[in-house]
């Protein structure tokens, strides 16, 4: 697609893309029956497309992610604690298995738009994001070291270790060395009043049988992914995590963003196992700072550059 | 300089050329390939990019360092290339993106050893 076109095809679906979010997101149907709020493994593309649905539903029946939260730990009544005799072993070195480069794995290339429902607001701020990486002009925060952090830490590639325990579950990225602590002790999150942004936010759980139920709060703005739209601070999020089979975890996730989504987006992300029979995988602690030839700062017009190679110079080439 | 190939690509849209880790690709031309031949100064096995340090003889007797960018080291470990494959001294012929305002850098698309192994770094996202 030459730049021209592109231009031309974000602007149709951007005046698109308005138009449906200036429209309130209609009521939907209840979901039907108590069937399990957990997206289990669908086999063909249309019962795929109904239990995405079915789960987008859920969400929108919901106006928070709390409550949310709290319907599927009503339904799982209240919970049961782990031990250390049924801690399920969630051992091994995982990636993600979809492109980076989107949240929703449904998305189907990177010339097409997020499957998010964005408010006109959050729908402008991406197609202009979009039109200046068409143009040659982006700058990732994370050439700053910055942590990725939560929710964008669920798309990042590279190595992920899970580690279960009966009172925390800790969930790793190797990528500056990004730990989410998920606390299943019982506790609740900190009070509105103690409250502030941080890079993973606050994760509180509870364990229905072999399934992670997480809700996070207290997390900073930032962006789904590069070529994905912006968030809030007033994002928060909802996540069921289970093992689909031995090398696979699925793990259910919606985003709340009334600022941003028009109505929650769920969707359904997956971690693979990696073979690692030699045992040459392992984590390791993450130094961003540790090569100066890595060096990226903003340009003047807000893009990319390396600015301190130390094999060459930029005046003398 | 012994610069074997450049060439122009196709019309692909800038965002598909995305790179993964910290910092966007928009410094390297994804529409040119360069390729060269020359020995490893250095192979700098770091995060969150490595970089081979390669040297390269010039038609007029100088030498060019260039610097080849790929990831880090778990994933050049997935994509079976380690540190000890390309000490320094070794004889190579390496491709990459070209940076566009002409530093003699690159981002590393696909190397071959004087022995004929070849070494790929994008094939370490692959899941096995």
């Amino acid at each position: 697609m030459t730049n021209a076109s592109w231009k031309t095809f974000c602007v149709a679906i951007a005046t698109i893309m308005l138009a449906a979010c200036q429209q309130q997101p209609a009521p939907q149907p209840p979901t039907a029956g108590p069937a399990p709020a957990t997206s289990a493994a669908a086999s063909t593309p249309a019962a795929r497309a109904a239990e995405k649905q079915r789960m987008t539903n859920l969400g929108i029946e919901h106006k928070t992610a709390r409550a949310l939260y709290d319907h599927l730990k009503q339904e799982a009544q209240g919970g049961k604690p782990l031990s250390w005799q049924t801690v399920p072993d969630w051992t091994g070195v995982w990636t993600r298995e979809a492109s980076p480069f989107f949240w929703d794995p449904d998305q189907e290339s990177p010339t097409a738009l997020p499957t998010a429902k964005l408010t006109p607001e959050f729908s402008k701020r991406l197609m202009d994001k979009l039109d200046k990486v068409n143009r040659g002009i982006e700058f990732d925060p994370l050439s700053n070291c910055e942590p990725a952090g939560m929710p964008r830490w669920m798309v990042e590639p590279f190595l992920r270790e899970w580690v279960v325990t009966p009172q925390e579950t800790y969930l790793v990225n190797e990528m500056q060395n990004e730990m989410r602590r998920v606390y299943t002790d019982g506790r609740d999150h900190p009070s509105a009043e103690d409250a502030y942004p941080l890079w993973e936010g606050d994760s509180i759980g509870f364990w229905d049988g072999n399934k992670l139920v997480i809700h996070t709060s207290q997390m900073r703005a930032g962006q789904y992914q590069r070529i994905q739209p912006y968030y809030t601070e007033q994002v928060e999020t909802v996540e069921i995590w289970q093992k689909a089979d031995a090398d696979t975890m699925a793990v259910d996730i919606w985003a709340f963003d009334p600022p941003a989504l028009a109505e929650p987006w769920y969707t359904k992300q997956s971690y693979k196992r990696l073979s690692n029979d030699d045992k040459s995988l392992r984590i390791r602690y993450w130094d961003c700072g540790e090569n100066q030839n890595n060096t990226v700062t903003k340009t003047d017009t807000g893009s990319s550059d390396f600015t301190n190679f130390n094999f060459t110079k930029k005046d003398g080439k | 300089m012994r610069l074997i190939l450049a060439t122009a690509l196709g019309g692909l849209a800038l965002v598909s050329a995305q790179s993964f880790a910290h910092h966007s690709a928009v410094m390297f031309d994804d529409q040119k390939e360069i390729t060269v031949k020359g020995t490893v100064k250095e192979f700098q096995y770091t995060n969150p990019h490595s970089w081979l340090l390669v040297d390269v003889k010039n038609t007029d007797g100088t030498v060019t360092t260039w610097g080849f960018e790929a990831e880090g080291p778990s994933t050049l470990t997935r994509a079976g290339i380690r540190k000890s494959d390309l000490s320094p001294g070794t004889e190579i012929t390496i491709t990459g993106h070209p940076m566009k305002d002409g530093r003699p850098a690159a981002a590393w698309m696909k190397a071959t050893r004087g022995d004929g192994k070849q070494f790929n770094p994008a094939a370490g996202f692959a899941i096995k």
